[in-house]
Order: C-alpha cells, then structure tokens, then sequence
C-alpha cells in the first residue's frame, strides 16, 4: 500500500508539471508579446524592451516556465500584465467559494443518488423502481446551467423564495450565505445525482446477485440487512470511481453555474479574465482547475484501493 | 446475436429524426429569416404566424431553433468525428500491444488530456485565438478523445483473446491486417455506441459554451446562447428560455436513449463496456 | 427429525419440483443426487427459504425440535425463517470463491452468524477461532484476520462450514460442496463433513461422494424423487431404470462394464414428458409409463412400471 501510495503520489507531480507545461506552452508562448499588446501598436521599441524585461518575457521561455511553475509551489501565480495585480490572492479568494459550490453541489448529488438508486435496484421490477429509472434518465439530459434557469424560475421568480442571483460571504451573514448558495447547489446536484443514481442501481444490481449475499441471509439476516451489511460497501467501490469523475465533471460545471447565479467563485474569475485578455491570470486558473482534476483523480485512486483489499 | 428493437432505441431515433429533420428543413426554409432584427416584433407573443413568439430583437423563435439544430448538429458531428478518428486508432494500439510501451504512452497521455475538459480548453483556445464554433468543435472533439480510446481499447483487449484473432495471429497475419480485418468489424457497434453518447455530451458542451459566449458567434443561431440571451428576461417572459431549454434537453436525452438502445440492439453481450463521457 | 411432505416448486405456472417427501432422523447423512436441472438445488434451497425472487413453495418440511417442539421451513413468513436459518439450519454451497465477502476479514465473516442469532461479539470472535480450529484449518488466528482472496478455495470451502456450524445447527445443507475444489482437497473435505455434521442432506451429482459420505439416498429427476433408500441396496441394486442408467454411466461400476450414458438431456424445467418424468428416455418405456407411477416400498422405494430386478 505504501508503495503503491508513493508509485501514485509520483505520477500525480509528474502529471501535475507536464500539465504545467501544456498549459504554459498553449498560454503563454503562442500567443503574441504581452508587452507589445499592453503598450499599443505606436510604442517605441525601447518602452516594449523595457516592459518586457518588467514582464520577465525577455528570458529564454524554459526559465520564464520554471519561474512560473515553481512560483505556483508557493502560490505566486505573478502578477497580472493588464491590471498589474497579482493573480494568487485573487485565486484564493475564490478557490473557497468554488470548493464551496462543488463540494455542497456533490453532497446533494449523494444524497440524491444513494437512496435513489438503492431503491431502484431493489425494485427494479416494479413500476416505482423503472420511474425513478425513467426520471435519472431526463434529468442527466439537462444541462447544469439549464437546471439552473429552471430553478430560479420555479424558486425566485414564481414563489419569491430565494435569490435568484448574487453571493452573501457567509462572515457577514451565514443565513444569507446559506439562501444564496441553495440554488445553485441544487442545479449542480440534481443533475449529478440523475447521472449518479444510475450508476448507484447498475452497482447494487450487480451486487444483489452475488453470492455472498445468499450466504449472509443462510446466516439469518433478511434481504434488506444483508444487502445494508455486506452489499453497499462493495457496491460503493464502482461508483466511487464515477464520483470522481463527477467531482471533476462539477468543478467545470461550476465555472457555468457561477455565470448564472454570479456568484465570484473561480469561474467567474476565469471568464473575467477572458473577457479582460488577462493572459497571465486565465493561465493561473486553468493551471488549478487542472491541477484539481488530477487531485480529485488521485484521491479516487487511492481510496479505490482503501475500500478494495484485494487491492492492498 | 441481434438483440431486439427496444422502446428506448424508437424513442430515441424519433427524437434525433426530429433533430435532424428540423436541422435539413432548415437549410431549404425557415418560417422566417432567424436572423432578421425587426423592433416592431420585439418580445412578440406566440401566434400569428410566429409559432412561438419573437425574442428581444425580434427574431422568430421557431426559425432560430430550426437552424439551432443545425449548429448543435454540426458541432456534434464535428467533435464526434475529431474523438473518433483521433480515439479509435489509438485505443486500438493500446488494446493490440497490451503490455508494451506504446500502450503505456497512450494511456498516460490519455489520462493527461483528461484533466483538460472540453470547457477548459475551449477557455484557452478561445482567450488565444478567439472564441467560435471552430474553437468549440476543437475543443469538444479534443476532450472526447480519451473517452472513445478508452473503449476502443477495453472492445480491442476482448477481441484479441477471440479464436479467430488468435488463429489469425497464429497463420501469421501481420498486425495491421488484424488490425483491419477483424478488430475494427469487431468493436464497430462499441463505438457506434459510444458516438451516440459522445453525441449527447457534444451537445451538453457546446450549449454552455454558446450560453458563456465560447461557441458559435452571433448572428448564428444556437440554442446555449438563446437561453443565455433569455436569461435578463427569465421574470419577464419565461418562454424565451423554455424553448431551447426544451430543445437542448430532448435532442440530449435522444442520443442517449439512442446509444443504450444501440448498445441492446447491436450486442446485448458488449452491455458490460460502458460507454462514457 | 427433518419431515418433509408433498414439497412442490413453482416459477409461475412451471413446477420443478414435485411433491418431494422424505425424512431425515437425528444424525443420519442423506444423499441428494440428479443431474443439473433435476430439481435438487431448488429442494435445498425452499428448505433455507432461500428460493431465488418469483420461485415459490408449497407443502410441509417441519423440522422436530430435541424438546419435541416442531418448526416448519416452507410457507412461513420471512421473519420467522431468518430465525431459523443459520441457527437450527446450514447450508454450505458450491461455489467457494464467491460465498464469502471479499471486503470482510474471514474472523468477522464467522463470528457474524453467531452475533446474529444472540452470542455477545467478543465471545463470538473467541468461538470463531474455535471453529476455524474445528474445520482443521492451519493457524487459526492467522487466517480469522485474513481475507477471502488470501485464501485458497478449499480453505474458503472449510471457512464456509465452520460459518454453517457455529450455531450447533440441527440440520446441515450441502449443496455439492467439493465440486469447485481439486481433487485432492476434495476428499479432506469430504471426510471433515461426514465427521462434524449432526443431520446431513447432501446434495450432489456425484454418486461416488455420496457413496462415501452418505448413509441413505434419494435420486432426483425431473424434479421428483424417483427413487430412495440405504446406500448400499440402492447402489448395488437400483430399481428405478433412470438409477440403472446413472450408476452404469458412473465411475463406481467396473471399467469395461461400463453402459453408454443415458440417451438424450435432459429436458428444460416445464418440458418433462407426462407420466414417467423419465419415459422419453428410457429403453424400458412402454405406453403404461404415461401414468405417473406412484414412490412405493418400504424402506427402498421406487418410482417406475417396470423395476430392474
């Protein structure tokens, strides 16, 4: 397990640079002279040579990358060339808001999913059980973004009950916090939990016809029991796996959702920073969400052989 | 073994023939000019000829959805086209050489352009170059990638342990040849699967990419920038978000509904490699 | 002991089993043999009230408690079943390497029956070591702490036996409980079961184990018992001709002497002949086996117009 752990903590820092190098490479060699774009087309060169040496875009770009890469260690992710501010404070503030988003969007995707879909494989031959089939099978057809025009629809503009829009920090007030935050945890839920829930039944299905299920009720237990006792933990091995992916699924989903509801999370910043040419600070964002994928990866992976200990 | 026409491959083959039909029509006739601003329409109620009303500019609702369906379909076809020419070839490699090195290379770099999903890298193509449907359908197409290589090699993997690769291999056939003649007949109707599913997440992409100003540039009707523009008048007059909402949601559940029933039609004993997103 | 009466399987409107009755006193070894599809999986199975989802039972299996109280097996709610199963009856199936939960240390696998049925945890892990004792599997401490995929398929096969005996069952099931395993373990096993079961209904396909474990036989086919009685009048001479048919095809019968396999499969469940379930393949078979002979004689009984001799 050990070995195994650090085997899998060193291809998580080796996917980590060379998708630090991709990233710089797209971001910050391709397109043209920051400098020349931040002075205009009638400066001297003189102004462009000195801005560039301000920027640090004259060097060799092998040493501006291992500037870069080994600032965000640190977390200095430099300083911006629009707005001369620097771009790490900016991504902290944000982070948590994000993580917020996604990290409550994936509880009400269990919460959904779990129940939901343990029901639908115990009664997969009832009409209840092929409904709730029915109905994950819409709801993974709708966009996250689109659930979230629905649902300001239905909560902000019909019934008047929640914001339909905007972000109190939970500092100044944790009740506000909580109303702003609902809608969108709900638009990034639901539709996760659609997808999830069907993973959730095809793994409890699968786990209903094991044997070691038949023997636990040869024991004594009943089906209901034997299934709680000795069926959800190996059920949930398989849908751990899509968890994961979901984590990274709602992390991008999150960028869009931020757009609807404007909550100044990491993807509003983003599209900001699009919308602003602010090459450097676009460069920094995606090297995190980045990063967090191959994060979320990694802890999949390694809890993946936490549970299994045919894997250990 | 065929399996037998189930409710879930009608229901989703009349659901992409509408689609598709709505998206030919287009090309010959419109109800009117999609494009056409006309402030003397503006926010026009449903009727009259204008079947579901007009948008803020005036536009014609209908017509818009119609060539929407174009632009989804195009894009669609496009991305799909990108993974799978780029995807299969690749997961085939991996799945013949299963313990070589290439196979490693692949599969590492696979899970690497996994990290960058299709909204992230329309972000940086688009903050680069300029957003647009090019950009979009890169993109899109770039992220599926691994998923397509992923399940050519899982389909691959099973058919090199057959008998008749086996005695092909056996009878000296070179790798390309196996490689053509029975691997690709033999994971055909896997990825037939797996284009309808990459189908409908293309399509999921490329709406929130049109709705966050990544995808198709206006005038070109889309429906992620319909419900993007409808967003301000969402208290005002819902059914401007309604309809492509209600576009984007049937044309997705469609391919999925057509991909699992494609996977129970063409080969019930391949239900166990899951095509994925 | 073991009383079963008029025992009848359904899976809608298909019987594959039909009224099965024999008993089983205190202590005795019953064999169970047939081919696959004979119906005598099934037969074990309602015992357990395990019966897989849209199969059903009907009639009598009471099993006679010490203190004369009786316990029925068959039409009895869930509730009351699971009471019984695993603490008055065991059952050891096929297939080792799946029967056990690979996520669960093989120690808590065994002290789980026992917690189940009222023994206080720390007196059942300590009784758990015990049994793997009992089942004579090596360093028992060692392997309570291990998993199932740690194990080989005949050590996970007495693991699975010390789970069906801990509660000091009155009737222990086996449903071809060496089948999966070599040849080598398979006897081991074989002689462990003779030795630590109290009442034995052993199911198998396999006449030479049920010749070496086994005291009395019924043979199953088309889901009913078509013949019974003490192994060695049954084995020396079988009555029915389907018996002939399976002894002569066995290993237990000389080389050399040995008669081709009875003609023809066995039919799915729902397409037996009328009459004799066996007529269709039998040599013996005359129009008077379109009624269904009746189980008759004492002690050795059998199912068949025309009797070997």
């Amino acid at each position: 397990m050990t070995l195994y752990l650090l085997k899998r903590l060193a291809v998580l820092v080796a996917s980590t640079a060379v998708a630090g190098v991709v990233v710089f490479a797209f971001m910050a060699l391709l397109p043209g002279d920051p400098a020349e774009i931040a002075l205009g087309v009638n400066a001297t060169p003189e102004a462009v040579a000195a801005l560039r040496e301000q920027f640090g875009t004259d060097r060799p770009p092998v040493v501006q990358f291992l500037d870069w890469f080994g600032g965000l260690a640190q977390g200095d992710f430099g300083t911006s060339y629009v707005t001369s501010a620097p771009i790490g404070p900016q991504i902290s503030d944000r982070l948590g808001v994000t993580a917020v988003l996604v990290l409550g969007g994936m509880a009400v995707a269990v919460a959904i999913a779990v129940p939901l879909g343990t029901f639908a494989a115990v009664h997969h031959r009832n009409p209840l059980g092929a409904a709730i089939s029915a109905v994950s099978q819409i709801g993974i057809a709708i966009p996250a973004f689109l659930a979230g025009i629905l649902l300001v629809f239905v909560f902000a503009v019909k019934a008047q009950a929640l914001p339909s829009g905007g972000y109190v920090p939970i500092a100044d007030s944790p009740g506000e916090w909580l109303r702003s935050l609902l809608l969108p945890w709900l638009s990034l839920g639901l539709v996760q939990g659609a997808v999830l829930t069907r993973y959730v039944r095809s793994a409890v299905l699968d786990v209903m016809r094991e044997d070691y299920l038949r023997t636990a009720r040869a024991k004594g237990r009943g089906s209901t029991g034997a299934l709680w006792r000795h069926g959800l933990r190996n059920a949930s091995i398989p849908v751990v796996t899509v968890l994961g992916l979901q984590l990274a699924t709602l992390l991008i989903g999150a960028v869009v959702v931020e757009r609807v509801f404007v909550i100044p999370g990491l993807g509003d910043l983003l599209l900001n920073g699009v919308a602003g040419r602010d090459l450097l600070l676009v460069q920094g964002v995606v090297m995190v969400l980045v990063a967090a994928v191959l994060l979320i990866n990694f802890v999949v992976d390694v809890a993946y052989h936490l549970l299994d200990p045919r894997l250990r | 073994m065929r399996g037998r026409i189930n409710a879930g491959l009608v229901a989703g083959g009349v659901l992409v023939g509408l689609v598709v039909l709505a998206a030919v029509v287009s090309f010959f006739w419109t109800p009117h000019d999609p494009t056409l601003v006309d402030a003397a329409r503006k926010l026009r109620e449903p009727g009259g000829g204008y079947l579901l009303g007009a948008d803020k500019f005036g536009r014609d609702t209908f017509s818009q959805l119609m060539v929407g369906a174009r632009t989804t379909l195009y894009v669609g076809i496009v991305a799909v086209g990108i993974a799978a020419v780029l995807g299969t070839p690749l997961g085939m490699a991996a799945g013949m050489t299963p313990r070589g090195w290439l196979s490693e290379l692949i599969m590492r770099v696979n899970d690497l352009v996994f990290a960058f999903p299709a909204l992230l890298l329309a972000v940086m193509l688009g903050a680069v170059y300029g957003a647009g449907t090019l950009t979009a359908m890169i993109a899109i197409g770039v992220a599926t990638v691994p998923a397509f290589a992923r399940v050519a090699r899982a389909a691959t993997l099973q058919v090199m342990v057959t008998d008749y690769v086996l005695a092909a291999r056996a009878a000296g056939r070179g790798r390309a040849a196996i490689a053509v003649r029975h691997v690709l007949p033999n994971i055909g109707s896997v990825l037939i699967v797996q284009a309808s599913v990459s189908f409908a997440i293309a399509i999921l992409a490329e709406a929130a990419l049109s709705f966050l100003g990544f995808g198709t540039r206006p005038p070109t009707p889309s429906w992620g920038r319909m419900l993007q523009e409808s967003q301000e008048l969402l208290f005002s007059t819902p059914r401007l978000a309604l309809w492509p909402g209600l576009a984007i949601a049937l044309a997705v559940l469609g391919f999925n509904l057509l991909g699992d029933g494609l996977r129970d039609y063409l080969d019930p004993k391949l239900r166990r490699i899951r095509a994925e997103g | 002991m073991l009383k079963v009466e008029g025992l009848t399987v359904r899976s809608g409107d298909v019987e594959l089993v039909h009224d099965v009755s024999f008993d089983i006193a205190p202590g005795e070894r019953v064999g169970l043999i047939g081919e696959s599809g004979s119906g005598k999986s099934l037969t074990a199975l309602s015992l357990m009230g395990l019966l897989p989802e849209g199969v059903t039972a009907t009639g009598r299996a009471a099993l006679d408690g010490p203190d004369g109280g009786g316990d029925d097996l068959v039409g009895v709610p869930e509730s009351r079943l699971k009471r019984l199963r695993g603490r008055d009856v065991s059952m050891v199936f096929q297939e080792p390497m799946t029967a056990l939960n690979p996520l669960m240390r093989i120690g808590a696998q065994v002290a789980e029956i026992m917690t189940l049925h009222g023994t206080p945890r720390p007196q059942a892990r300590r009784r758990a070591l015990d049994l793997l004792d009992r089942v004579r599997l090596p360093e028992p401490a060692q392997i309570a702490r291990a998993y199932p995929h740690q194990l080989s398929g005949g050590q996970r096969q007495r693991v699975m036996l010390a789970i069906a005996l801990a509660n000091e069952p009155r009737l222990l099931i086996c449903d071809e409980p060496t089948t999966a395993l070599d040849v080598t373990v398979q006897k081991q096993m074989l002689e462990l079961i003779a030795e630590v079961a109290p009442a034995l209904l052993f199911i198998t396909h396999d006449l030479a184990v049920v010749a070496s474990v086994c005291e009395r036989v019924l043979v199953m086919y088309g889901g009913r018992v078509v013949e019974s009685g003490p192994i060695r009048e049954v084995f020396t001479r079988p009555r029915h001709r389907y018996t002939e048919g399976l002894l002569a095809a066995s290993k237990l019968t000389p080389r050399g002497t040995r008669l081709p396999t009875i003609k023809g499969s066995v039919p799915a469940a729902g397409r037996f002949p009328g009459g004799c379930v066996f007529r269709n393949r039998c040599p013996h078979a005359t129009p008077t086996c379109e009624d269904v002979p009746a189980l008759t004689g004492d002690g050795h009984a059998h199912a068949c117009w025309h009797p070997a001799d």
